[in-house]
């Protein structure tokens, strides 16, 4: 195969994948539909006809309640909705007390949310139904073909049996996928679509309707809202330490795993299993519990500032003109929060990657460091060109995710300085946002404190396209070329 | 075609089974759910039995569920409709709450409820609690919520080993004295927090207010009713703030600190008390905050006072039982049963006055400092801005220049009146 190392041409060569397939998809309709019998022509409305037909009953019963539950769900639901998905709504909420009864009763008023989620959801049912709908006609012209040709059309059960067989990979596939598209395609398809409402306090469904604005919030986040919006400074700003932390995150606990676990795996240290276990009971420990706790003592008035200042450093560091409080700002101070919190983190984090290189290091090629050995290759020399290559080509793909996950590890920035950061700089406290923020935990902030949804889902989706982008061009070149093959 | 036809008849029924909607019973219960702290469930449990003992004449079913005050709002605000029908909440987030439409108005027409089966009118209920819990549950004209309790402000816990009374009169003087007897020990209050650092403005005459619109106004830029400047003002909590004997603490790190030994003081509320009992030994003193130098006049620093409050979704079923039982759970007798099972200092005048409640050191502190508390109202973008003020003072970060000065106040207060976007 080729290979590809613009990403522009791997997402032209996949585009144009999807786009021959569905090409092929319609033609295959097409074909069917003009050729195909009366039955194979109902079809598309009745999609068991076709079926029915050629006295496939249970297929057809199947398709046919199939077919009953999707228009009962669009008539029950998406009618209720759908037509109101280009304005979100208008009927506000209100209510009168009614003293017989002493219940309020409320006028039938539109909820913003449930129509943008209910639309999305009857897209979505709409679109299967009409690929179901195609793909029952190409079914069913595909069994007049071999009807008329004499050749033997399948029972039920063979067709059934044929999902235990050689389609078992649907069987397989299909829970997975269903689950795939309820719970993150469609949130995901949501999130995209806040993204262009004014969802935030001043709109909250139930009692206040909220409703399309286009690019508005995109536009004030990369800063064309004015003098007092800040959205454009904070949004460079903490992009930039979300960058630098998903960097420095990933490459110390990865090169200190791998230095860990050579000098762990090295004949010459004794009692590897001891310090290998010390270095595990870190992740015993549920990690909140360990960043809280390491939160305390790294306070301005925790256990390290005592040690510090009994031992003279903070006033050292006073004298010298680095801190003007009376204590170490370790998690409370930019700069010196970011440091602490890269260095906390390497303590996390690097166990997971020291086991992970334990593993791969147990199982390196043992005729290649011998042959190495032979033709006397240094220890340096075989780290170099045997170790190294194969620990990187095999941790290669978990480096990206390592990447990734560190864009949105929310975990250690959230737990290590939420309610002890305060910012100094009155520009990102005027969007809620502080230096040592990711997108991520700045995303939190506005939703759980300031209900700034809309706000939330467009950093959302600027966070999406940044790893999206990242893994795409990573993996394209850590795994390109055949690299695998170097180590067969 | 017997088949299909099978298959047209089972999908009818199907449609047909869910489009009947279910019969309504005419006697059904009243139900109704309530959310309260931890630590109130028993309370809750006890109180609504005595609710339903009041009523012999209606079906109840109330189900009782655990939700902090101080994370109602979020709670409620996520699925409104779905939140409990009556709900405690700290006086904090009343403003947003009404703002969603969470909260059902306690105005005249849901007045004939209470008149009917409680006998009471609403100005009876104002006239029960002290004002500022009244002030604090109205916005604009109308009452929002129930005041259930009075105790949500800060005020100074102090070592009586290493203070004086004289000594805690005012700031110089608790600096001073902590920094000849404290042993190293600190006077600890939290700075980054607009909820603590506003008393000393609040205290010089200064005033927030919120607008409909959710913004807030802010002068502390300016010079106060008083005639007090802003830059005054922020001087001398820069000069508390530099002093070696001083200590800021993050806002959510005020208990660790207490609990550490570190502090022979510390600004802070009631929930604090038995830390400090554990702290600074149970012969602590709860008292006044001190008084501080703002050029050359001396200032009561002054405090947010709150309240807790009872609240009605504004969508439950049965609003008219669901006012009458918030009601309920915040009438003198369940505010004084409150006291004693759960040491919350009540807001309903003849409760405030046992002599139970005067015998605990916090909340009579908390009572006392409320002569110089106000009601803080705020929208949402004040906080940030303010922690932001605080952190500056506290880190050392504004020069000692009336320019500069002038300026981080400027921008502080820009910040905080932002219009919301």
């Amino acid at each position: 195969m080729k290979q590809k190392t613009n990403i522009f041409s791997i997402a032209a060569v996949g585009i144009a994948d999807v786009a021959r397939d569905l090409g092929s998809f319609f033609r295959a309709f097409g074909t069917a539909f003009a050729r195909g019998d009366w039955a194979v022509k109902l079809t598309l409305l009745w999609w068991g006809a076709g079926y029915a037909r050629r006295k496939q009953y249970i297929k057809a019963l199947l398709m046919t309640i199939l077919e009953a539950l999707v228009i009962l769900f669009t008539v029950k639901i998406s009618l209720k909705y759908v037509p109101k998905f280009t304005t979100l709504g208008t009927v506000q909420a209100e209510k009168v007390f009614n003293m017989q009864t002493m219940k309020n009763e409320w006028n039938d008023y539109d909820n913003s949310f449930l129509i943008l989620l209910f639309s999305l959801f009857s897209f979505v049912v709409w679109i299967v139904g009409v690929v179901i709908a195609l793909r029952s006609v190409i079914g069913a012209y595909k069994i007049q073909q071999d009807a008329e040709a004499g050749r033997h059309v399948n029972t039920f059960r063979e067709d059934a049996h044929r999902y235990l067989e050689d389609k078992f990979y649907i069987t397989m596939l299909t829970p997975p996928v269903i689950g795939i598209v309820v719970f993150t395609a469609i949130p995901i398809l949501l999130l995209i679509f806040v993204a262009f409402t004014n969802y935030d306090q001043q709109h909250m469904p139930p009692n206040a309707l909220f409703t399309w604005v286009g690019f508005k919030n995109f536009v004030s986040l990369f800063g064309g809202g004015g003098m007092t919006i800040t959205f454009g400074y904070s949004f460079v700003r903490v992009l930039g330490w979300t960058l630098v932390w998903a960097f420095f995150a990933t490459f110390t606990t990865y090169i200190g795993g791998i230095l860990l676990s050579l000098l762990l795996n090295s004949k010459l240290t004794k009692w590897p299993k001891f310090w290998r276990l010390l270095f595990v009971i870190t992740i015993a420990v549920p990690q909140f519990v360990s960043l809280l706790l390491v939160r305390n003592f790294f306070s301005n008035g925790g256990i390290v500032n005592a040690i510090c200042a009994n031992i003279g450093l903070t006033g050292f560091l006073r004298n010298i003109g680095l801190i003007s409080t009376s204590y170490i700002p370790f998690l409370t101070a930019p700069g010196w929060a970011h440091v602490t919190i890269i260095i906390i983190n390497i303590w996390i984090g690097l166990p997971y990657q020291m086991l992970i290189d334990t593993g791969i290091l147990m199982n390196l090629p043992q005729d290649q460091l011998e042959s190495a050995t032979v033709d006397g290759a240094n220890r340096y020399q075989v780290f170099r060109y045997i170790t190294m290559p194969y620990l990187l080509f095999v941790t290669g793909p978990s480096l990206v995710t390592d990447f990734v996950r560190n864009i949105n590890n929310f975990n250690v920035i959230y737990l290590l300085t939420s309610g002890v950061y305060t910012t100094t700089n009155q520009a990102l406290a005027n969007s809620q946002a502080k230096e040592v923020d990711l997108l991520v935990t700045w995303l939190f902030t506005l939703t759980q404190d300031y209900y700034n949804y809309k706000m939330a889902a467009a950093i959302g989706i600027i966070v999406f396209l940044i790893c999206a982008a990242f893994t795409l061009v990573a993996f394209n070149f850590m795994i390109s070329g055949n690299k695998e093959s170097e180590y067969q | 075609m017997k088949k299909q036809l099978m298959a047209l008849t089972l999908a009818a029924a199907m449609a047909a089974g869910l489009m009947t909607a279910p019969a309504v019973k005419a006697d059904d219960p009243i139900k109704l759910t309530v959310w309260g702290s931890e630590n109130d469930q028993e309370y809750l449990a006890e109180r609504i039995e005595a609710f339903k003992a009041a009523y012999p004449d209606q079906q109840f079913d109330i189900q009782i569920g655990v939700e902090s005050e101080s994370t109602a709002k979020d709670t409620v605000l996520t699925d409104i409709e779905a939140a409990a029908d009556v709900f405690a909440f700290a006086d904090d987030q009343l403003a947003d709450l009404v703002d969603a439409g969470a909260l059902l108005a306690i105005n005249e027409e849901i007045e004939p409820a209470l008149e009917n089966y409680a006998g009471k009118k609403i100005e009876d209920i104002k006239a029960a609690n002290v004002p500022v819990s009244i002030e604090d549950a109205t916005i604009g004209d109308t009452l929002y919520a129930f005041p259930t309790s009075a105790d949500n402000g800060y005020f100074l816990y102090y070592d009586p080993e290493v203070f004086t009374e004289e000594d805690v009169k005012t700031w110089d003087g608790l600096l001073a004295a902590a920094e000849e007897k404290g042993a190293g020990k600190k006077v600890g209050m939290t700075l980054a927090s607009g909820w603590y650092n506003a008393g000393f403005f609040y205290g010089a005459g200064f005033t927030t207010s919120r607008n409909e619109d959710g913004t807030t106004n802010c002068d502390f830029n300016g010079t106060s009713a008083d005639g007090i400047s802003g830059v005054d003002v922020t001087k001398a909590m820069m000069k508390i703030a530099a002093s070696p004997a001083f200590m800021a603490i993050a806002d959510g790190d005020i208990s660790n600190q207490i609990a550490s030994g570190n502090l022979c003081a510390v600004v802070s509320g009631t929930w604090d008390s038995a830390a400090v009992a554990e702290a600074f030994g149970e012969d602590y003193v709860a008292t006044v905050l001190p008084t501080y130098m703002a050029g050359d006049k001396e200032v009561q620093m002054g405090s947010v006072g709150g309240c807790k409050l009872m609240g009605v979704n504004a969508h439950c079923e049965f609003a008219g039982w669901g006012v009458l039982l918030a009601e309920f759970l915040t009438n003198e007798e369940s505010q004084t049963i409150h006291f004693e099972q759960c040491k919350i200092g009540p807001s309903n005048l003849v409760a405030q006055n046992s002599e139970a409640v005067a015998a605990d050191k916090a909340i009579s502190a908390v009572l006392q400092q409320s002569q110089f508390a106000v009601i803080q109202k705020v929208g949402g973008k004040y906080w940030d801005p303010s922690a932001t003020f605080g952190e500056k003072i506290a880190q050392g970060q504004i020069a000692d220049d009336d320019a500069s000065v002038q300026a981080a106040l400027d921008e502080a207060v820009a910040g905080i009146t932002a219009p919301i976007e």
